[in-house]
């Protein structure tokens, strides 16, 4: 079976986060609610956070953390699971972030 | 904020309109206190994400009209729990006499529960983060968002489980992985009518499924859930469980290809063919509750409920938090009224909430089923054992010429899925008895 293939019309690859993330409803603020201390990520050695934050706004660049926070949806996961305190996190100000409709 | 004509003195704020704080609310305005209730959402239930699905019975005490009134999608008669192993899958089902618990979108239902709070007469300020809870002189009086100050007599914390406030005034310890999971779940549309085919369900019926063996070797589970024309999908993962997973290279993807994979999985795709994905989110939740409860749920005036309580149950085939949440914030109504009746919020008067709560249904279940919290972190209950099961089916049934015996096909399974038979029968034995 090739990527394309289809099963009853649904398509059997996986589809890419961006594209999952697409399809939310976002008011993104300006200014980011959550701030991440590279320095401590450098010495942080399995960065869990690559792996469990289920927007992937922490992916590795060349070896370091690189954090975006406009796809979050403010579930405090990488907030508990850090084990540097690299993160000083908040939930947005002002209704901003994610708008859930359906869950 | 309020302003102007708005009074900045309440008997009562609420912080956080999910079902505990509404409920609360709700009650407390019907009684005729002057109720705030601050939610950092564009509207209740902005900002709220769970599986699927509501035990009815706690709701109708605090609304009658619940059957009548609110969003509800599917009164749930199926339920299904399946142990995944690879392709295989091994699946139980159970056809309820009459349904007591239904499937809604909880933005929805938190928005009619805050609906009826304003009703009632409760003054909802939405888009507002409280930043944080002000103490004087030992005693609460009232709460901070930026430059804003509100005053009141009693405030209720319902701010659900990632606790920021409750951390920064120091009645809780700050979050560990240890009691926390995620939920990271996606909606699919597909239609009703196909919802009824697909899952043998009549118009107005509902399933609630749960799964084993769907997340990569980190504790945790799947679930599905049907509404009026959508499905959800998704999977919990235990938080310290995926750590662990992470450091012994077990988990190497991300955590969202656990959802994905389950979405093109070959048994279960067809289920949600040609369906369109909605929405795609993610929410903590709590993993043994008894741990995570504050030492204290009073302090003077104030109360702490709802999953900031730590009041969620999770027995692995059902998750009862909405349900809990409502009732927590009935007994704490009722609470403050009293209190109230006796001469203030003190600490003293307040307590009677704690005793309402011990002698309540919801922490007594949450008593009974502690023993569950061991399972619930244990990675052999969702990696060796579900495998143990599946592969002793498939010694069963895909013998082509000769079939084993029952022992025979437990004892080569066992070996092939690494599971030592003493050790785990004692586990086994353990965990029954504390079921
Ligand atoms: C993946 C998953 C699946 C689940 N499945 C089920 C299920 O099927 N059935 C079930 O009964 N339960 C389920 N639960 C649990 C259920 O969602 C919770 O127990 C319930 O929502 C708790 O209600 P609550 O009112 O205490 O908190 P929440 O629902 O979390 O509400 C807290 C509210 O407070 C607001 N808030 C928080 N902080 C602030 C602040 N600083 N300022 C202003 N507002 C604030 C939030 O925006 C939110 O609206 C599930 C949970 C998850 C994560
Ligand atoms: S877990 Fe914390 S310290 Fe480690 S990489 Fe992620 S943000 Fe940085
Ligand atoms: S809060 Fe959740 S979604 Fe947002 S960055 Fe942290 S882990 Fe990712």
């Amino acid at each position: 079976m090739n990527g394309e293939a289809k099963a009853g019309g649904q398509e059997v690859k996986m589809m890419k986060l961006d594209d999952l993330l697409q399809r939310n409803v976002y008011d993104v603020d300006e200014e980011p609610h959550i701030v991440v201390d590279y320095s401590k990520c450098d010495k942080c050695p399995t960065k869990p956070c690559v792996y469990l934050c289920p927007a992937g706004c922490y992916t590795l660049v060349g070896g370091r953390i690189l954090f975006s926070y406009e796809g979050c949806v403010e579930c405090g996961t990488c907030r508990v699971i850090c084990p540097m305190d690299a993160i000083t996190w908040n939930f947005p100000k002002s209704g901003r972030g994610i708008y859930f409709r359906f869950t | 904020m309020p302003g102007g004509s708005t009074p900045q003195k309440f008997d009562v704020i609420v912080v956080g309109a999910g079902p505990a704080g509404s409920a609360a609310a709700y009650l407390l305005a019907k009684k005729g206190f002057k109720v705030l209730v601050i939610e950092r959402g564009r509207g209740a239930g902005s900002k709220e994400l769970y599986g699927g699905r509501v035990y009815a019975a706690p709701l109708r005490e605090v609304w009658p009209e619940l059957d009548k009134e609110a969003p509800i999608h599917r009164w749930v008669r199926k339920e299904r729990i399946s142990v995944v192993n690879g392709e295989t899958v091994a699946t139980i089902e159970y056809t309820a006499s009459k349904p007591v618990s239904f499937t809604a979108y909880l933005p929805e239902l938190a928005g009619w529960m805050a609906k009826k709070a304003e009703e009632a007469g409760a003054l909802l300020v939405d888009e507002v983060r409280v930043d944080e809870i002000i103490v004087e002189n030992g005693k609460i009086v009232g709460v901070r968002s930026g430059d804003d100050r509100v005053y009141a007599d009693v405030v209720i914390d319902a701010e659900g489980a990632n606790r920021l406030l409750l951390e920064k005034l120091g009645m809780v310890e700050r979050a560990s992985p240890e009691n926390l999971a995620v939920g990271v779940k996606e909606v699919i549309k597909i239609g009703g009518k196909n919802i009824e085919e697909r899952f043998g369900l009549e118009p107005g019926e509902g399933l609630a499924w749960v799964l084993v063996g769907v997340t990569s070797g980190a504790p945790g589970g799947g679930f599905i859930y049907t509404f009026k024309d959508t499905v959800s999908l998704g999977v919990v993962v235990h938080l310290r469980g995926a750590i662990k997973a992470i450091e012994s290279g077990a988990f190497t993807d991300h955590v969202y290809k656990l959802v994905e994979g389950l979405r093109i999985h070959p048994y279960f795709r067809k289920l949600w063919a040609d369906g369109d994905i909605v929405e795609y989110g993610a929410h903590l939740t709590i993993e043994g509750g008894l741990s995570f409860m504050p030492k204290k749920l009073v302090a003077p005036g104030f109360v702490i409920i709802g999953d900031a309580a730590g009041l969620l149950l999770n027995t692995g085939y059902t998750i009862r938090g909405v349900d809990f949440a409502v009732y927590s914030g009935k007994l704490a109504a009722e609470a403050v009224e009293e209190a109230f009746n006796k001469g203030g919020p003190t600490e003293e008067n307040l307590k009677v909430y704690e005793e309402k709560l011990r002698d309540s249904f919801v922490y007594k279940e949450l008593v009974k089923h502690r023993g569950i919290e061991k399972v619930m972190k244990d990675p052999d209950f969702f990696t060796k054992y579900p495998a143990m099961l599946t592969l002793t089916l498939g010694k069963l049934f895909e013998g082509e010429y000769e079939e084993p015996t029952i022992l025979e096909a437990l004892l080569s399974s066992a070996r092939e899925a690494g599971v030592p038979l003493l050790s785990s029968l004692l586990k086994l034995l353990w965990v029954v008895r504390r079921l």
